[in-house]
This record gives structure tokens, C-alpha cells and sequence, in this order.
């Protein structure tokens, strides 16, 4: 059994197919909707990864991915969104200490696969 | 009575003397017998000395005495002749060495028998009138220089019937028309059918009451083409106040109206642009969702094959929604383009071959390389100007599909630009489709997304240059692109 992710999207139905195509990869997966409750899960548990969409409702991703690292430095955080690849969004996304960032305008076996590549580098890094 | 004829010549000589003019009186030989006092102020002789003397020896300077002498000659023969005073003028010289011009009116006085008894010469001292004249010429000629040195203004009158009486400023260079052709010609000559019969009516009555009027509109060159201008149309009045005509003066307002286009398409593209990325993310979410669920379900091994084939035309389906709003995406994205010195001339070659593999009739179609040699370099992305070059290049081919030629030319402009001109002999655009023609999802064929040249556009943009078009329907149509030097040592 591979580790445990924790998904956060404000969309219930993105939510749940992420779960469930993480779960298909054997991973275990937690998923919440908002930055908050982000925050609050991992102050509680340790996660594997954090895949985290960069618009949210309420605290935005970026908000929610700084301060993740303020607490949890070493937590592994990827980066999801709907815009595409966005220079302005990588380079802050960077910035703040994310360890990877996936446009879901991909197709989804390459989503998978990146999500598992970024995984595998930071984890070497973190080494 | 003796004195008193004698008081009455002393009197005469008295007014002859203090008169305010020069006063001679000749034999008909040009012998002066007899002057004034009023010569004594200009020249350093006294009356006495000049008594028995030539008047053009004494009176006259001129370097070429003898042919002052035959005009003097000629003039008096037409005053005898038709028994009338006429002027000649000639200079003399007073004792400052300082040059005078007089006027000369020369009087034949006649015998008894119609014969030539003497030549009476009133002189006046015109020096100051003729400084006056000639710096009111000077300044007359200045004016003129100035108002024929102002080449963005044309001013042009025009009388009450509407003939063009008098131009000046840039006239000919603005309009092309030459003074011989254009000098009383109707004034519509310079204005379009339409502003004739409307605008330009309206604007003279407005005149007419307010005394004056300003308008926008266009003008007509010689060669038929239109351009736009700010009009300023005043009264003309004559001396006493009377209204004769009308005085134009036209600003041409081209490079301003591109300006202002630029500048308005540059703040709806940053528009649209939000709009698109908002769009994007709003259908890639949901987009995302039937992707993966249908991944999920095609992965199903048990799942019968209607259902699979459906699936899969579904999957299909949504794989070209995601090309789409990827390549909706590429027009808002916020790349900044991997800038490297770059020869315009190399990519452009780089890029001719690719015309090969889209299917054009590329062999109908001659293309035409004018580059100019020795290019500066620029600063830019070489793949993301490679797209814009083929893009325009499959633009320009598509719009000639019975064949034609593409011409691309490269030169130098402002000596801070290079300057890329893409021209087909296609159909030609329609002027209200030209200011769309950058606008995402505006196309005029039937194939294709429309975001072609919105692309285009930002990554021109984002190479602090411009892209422009020129098109006539039916004659083809031109885009100019122009990208700034790289910075020396940059």
C-alpha cells in the first residue's frame, strides 16, 4: 500500500475523482474542501502528499500551501489547477516551497504519472 | 506792377525751392537749365555746378550709364507720344556715399508746334518706402516658408461657389495634387461622394453662423486613397467684412487613429484575455471530471463493446474540448518568451520549408523573398516567432487559393526596428472585419479555431513590437510586423 494523500479541491465531484483514481494507484486518501481544513488535517496526521488546487474558496492555494510549510516544512505539496500552465502561478507556487505542478488540462494517465514522479523527487531531495 | 512780378517769381522760386521733391528742368538734350534747392540736401554740388551738365552724368548712378540712358530715352518717347507723365526710377548717391532711389516723373513740355521744348523731372526720395517694401517681402517670404514648412497641416480655401482658390502648408504633399491641376477644381475633389453631399454642407452652414467649425473626417488622396483627418473650417472675409469663402485647414490624424487602435485592441485583448483564462478553468474543472471517470470506466474490462465504442467517441469528444481550451489557454498564458539575439531573416527560413507540410496549394503559389541584407538582431523567442511566422504564412496562403504570390520582405524602419511585411494577392479583407481580425475565435474561413492570429498578436506584444494589417478587397492583403533591435551588449 502506497502512502496517504490528502486532496483538497472546492469541488465535490473533482474531489471525489481524484480519490478514486488515487485510490486505483492504492494510495489512501483524506480530501477536504477548503485551505482551513487543510491546515487542520495536517497539524492532526502526517501525509505522504498534499495535492492542493490552486483556487480554492475562502483561503486561496497559495495561502494554504505557505502556510502548510510554515508548519510542516518538510510535508510534500503539489500543486493543482485548472488554469493551465501558468508562469506567474509556477514561479510563486516555487517560491513557497511546492514540490511539483499539474495542469489538469492534461490527460489523466500523465497527471497520475507526474503526481507519482514529483512524489519520488521530493522524497529525494528530502533525503 | 514791376514789383510786384518781381515779388510774385521770388515767391515762385521760394515754393519751387522748399518743395518736398526734387525738381529739374531739362533741355531736350537731357541738359539740366534749371532745379531746386532740395537737391543741394542730397548731393554735395550746388545748384550753380549742375547748370550746362547731362542729368544722368550727375544724377544717375547706375554701373551701366548707357543702357539708363536708352530706357530714360525710351521712356520719354512714349511720354511724348501719348502726352502723358511717366515714372523711371534711377539712384543717386548723396555725400554719405549712402545710395538713394528716386522715382522720376518725367514730363514732356511740349512747343507751340508739338515739339519736345524741355523735360520737366519731379524726383522723390522712395529709399524708405522701397526698405519697407522689401521687408515686407522678406517677411511675406518668410511666412510663406514657415506656412510651406508645416507638412502635417494642409490649408486649402475655397471661394463661395466651392472651387479651391489658393493652398498652402503640406497641401501638396498630403493630398498629391500639383497646383495646376487642382486650382479652381471643385473642392469635392478632396472629400469623400458621401461627406460631400452631407458632412461639408452641414459644416458651412455652421460656419457660416458661428464663424467656425471642426470636424472629423476623411479625405480623398489623388490616388483615390482615404485618410482620415481633423477638419477646421473659418470664415474668409474680405476687407470689409463680407463672407468670400472658406479656409480649411486639415490635420491628417493616421498615425494617431493607429495609435489609439493599438491602444484600445491592446486593453480589449488584456479583456478578453481575463475572460479566457476564467472560461478555461471554468470548462477544465468539469472537463477534468468526465475525463477521468471515463478513463476509469474505458479501464473496465467487463464493459460491452457498444458501450466501449460509445465511451470512446465521448472520450474523443472531450480530447477535442481540451484542445481547444488548451489552445485557448496559450492565448491568455503568461509565458515570457525565452529571449536570445536573434537574426529575423534565419527563422523566417527555418520556417518556409514547414509551409510544405500543411496542405496548401503551395503549388500554385510563388513566394517571394526580398530580405534586406545585413539584419540587426533582435531580442525574442525563437519558437514562439516561428509560430507567429507560420501561422501569417499559412494565413496569407489560405487566402489564395487559386494560387498567387507571397511575398515576404525584411528591412529596417525608424533605425530602431525590424520590419516583417507578409503580402498575399488574395482576396483581400473587408474594412469592418480588419478591426477584429486579432480578436480570439474571429475568423473569416471556415476552418480553423480563430485564435491563429490573437496568438500572434500577444507574442508580438509580448516582444514590444507591433503587428499591423493593410488590406484592399480583391487586391490582397499585407501584415506588418515589427520587432525593436536588441540592445547592443544586451
Amino acid at each position: 500500500m502506497a502512502g496517504k494523500i490528502l486532496v483538497v479541491d472546492d469541488e465535490a465531484p473533482v474531489r471525489e475523482m481524484i480519490n478514486d483514481l488515487l485510490k486505483k494507484e492504492n494510495y489512501q486518501v483524506c480530501s477536504v474542501a477548503t485551505g482551513e481544513e487543510a491546515l487542520e488535517s495536517v497539524n492532526k496526521e502526517d501525509f505522504e502528499a498534499v495535492l492542493l488546487d490552486v483556487k480554492l474558496t475562502g483561503m486561496s492555494g497559495l495561502e494554504t500551501l505557505k502556510r502548510i510549510k510554515e508548519k510542516r516544512p518538510d510535508t510534500i505539496v503539489i500543486m493543482i489547477t485548472g488554469f493551465g500552465y501558468d508562469e506567474e502561478l509556477v514561479t510563486k507556487s516555487n517560491e513557497l516551497g511546492c514540490s511539483g505542478y499539474i495542469g489538469k488540462n492534461a490527460a489523466i494517465s500523465q497527471i497520475i504519472s507526474c503526481f507519482k514522479e514529483f512524489i519520488k523527487a521530493a522524497k529525494e531531495k528530502i533525503k | 506792377m514791376e514789383i510786384n512780378s518781381q515779388a510774385a517769381l521770388t515767391l515762385n522760386q521760394k515754393i519751387i525751392d522748399e518743395a518736398n521733391v526734387i525738381m529739374l528742368y531739362l533741355d531736350p538734350q537731357g541738359i539740366i537749365s534749371m532745379c531746386n534747392k532740395k537737391i543741394e540736401e542730397l548731393i554735395d554740388k550746388k545748384k550753380k555746378e549742375l547748370f550746362g551738365k547731362h542729368w544722368l552724368d550727375i544724377l544717375c548712378h547706375d554701373s551701366n550709364i548707357a543702357a539708363k540712358q536708352q530706357m530714360f530715352k525710351a521712356v520719354l518717347d512714349n511720354s511724348i507720344t501719348y502726352k502723358r507723365a511717366n515714372i523711371f526710377e534711377g539712384s543717386i548717391v548723396d555725400f554719405n556715399k549712402k545710395e538713394h532711389i528716386i522715382s522720376w516723373n518725367i514730363t514732356p513740355m511740349l512747343n507751340e508746334t508739338e515739339g519736345l521744348a524741355g523735360i520737366l523731372l519731379l524726383g522723390n526720395d522712395v529709399t524708405l518706402l522701397k526698405e519697407r517694401e522689401a521687408s515686407l517681402k522678406k517677411i511675406d517670404e518668410t511666412l510663406m516658408n514657415i506656412l510651406s514648412s508645416i507638412k502635417e497641416y494642409a490649408l486649402y480655401v475655397i471661394n463661395l461657389k466651392g472651387n479651391i482658390t489658393y493652398y498652402e502648408m503640406g497641401f501638396e504633399a498630403m493630398f498629391g495634387w500639383k497646383k495646376s491641376e487642382i486650382i479652381f477644381k471643385d473642392v469635392g475633389l478632396l472629400h469623400t461622394k458621401d461627406d460631400t453631399e452631407n458632412k461639408l454642407p452641414f459644416a458651412l452652414e455652421q460656419v457660416k453662423e458661428n464663424g467656425h467649425y471642426q470636424l472629423k473626417l476623411s479625405l480623398v488622396k489623388k490616388d483615390g486613397r482615404v485618410f482620415p483627418v481633423i477638419l477646421s473650417v473659418n470664415q474668409f472675409l474680405d476687407s470689409d467684412g463680407n463672407l468670400i469663402g472658406y479656409i480649411f485647414i486639415a490635420k491628417d490624424i493616421t498615425e494617431e487613429e493607429k495609435l489609439e487602435y493599438q491602444v484600445f485592441q491592446s486593453e480589449k485583448m488584456a479583456a478578453v484575455g481575463s475572460l479566457a483564462a476564467g472560461l478555461a478553468h471554468e470548462i477544465n474543472n468539469p472537463l477534468f471530471v468526465v475525463s477521468g471517470r471515463l478513463e476509469m470506466l474505458l479501464g473496465n474490462k467487463k464493459l460491452n463493446k457498444h458501450l466501449k465504442d460509445s465511451l470512446k467517441i465521448i472520450d474523443g469528444q472531450a480530447d477535442r474540448i481540451r484542445t481547444l481550451v488548451d489552445r485557448f489557454l496559450s492565448f491568455t498564458r503568461k509565458t515570457s518568451p525565452n529571449l536570445k539575439n536573434l537574426d529575423v531573416n534565419k527563422i523566417i527560413k527555418n520556417v518556409l520549408p514547414l509551409l510544405l507540410y500543411h496542405k496548401l496549394p503551395s503549388h500554385k503559389i510563388r513566394i517571394a523573398r526580398d530580405f534586406a541584407k545585413r539584419l540587426p538582431l533582435i531580442k525574442g523567442d525563437a519558437h514562439q516567432l516561428q509560430e507567429v511566422f507560420i501561422n501569417m504564412f499559412i494565413n496569407a496562403c489560405q487566402e489564395m487559393p487559386k494560387g498567387g504570390t507571397l511575398k515576404i520582405k525584411t528591412d529596417i524602419v525608424e533605425n530602431k526596428f525590424v520590419r516583417i511585411s507578409i503580402n498575399d494577392t488574395g482576396r483581400g479583407i473587408a474594412p469592418e472585419n480588419l478591426k477584429n481580425l486579432f480578436m480570439p475565435f474571429f475568423s473569416t474561413k471556415s476552418e480553423g479555431t480563430g485564435l491563429g492570429l490573437s496568438i500572434c498578436y500577444n507574442i508580438i506584444k509580448s516582444h514590444d513590437g507591433t503587428i499591423e494589417v493593410e488590406s484592399q478587397l480583391g487586391e490582397g492583403t499585407t501584415f506588418i510586423v515589427k520587432l525593436p533591435f536588441a540592445k547592443k551588449g544586451a
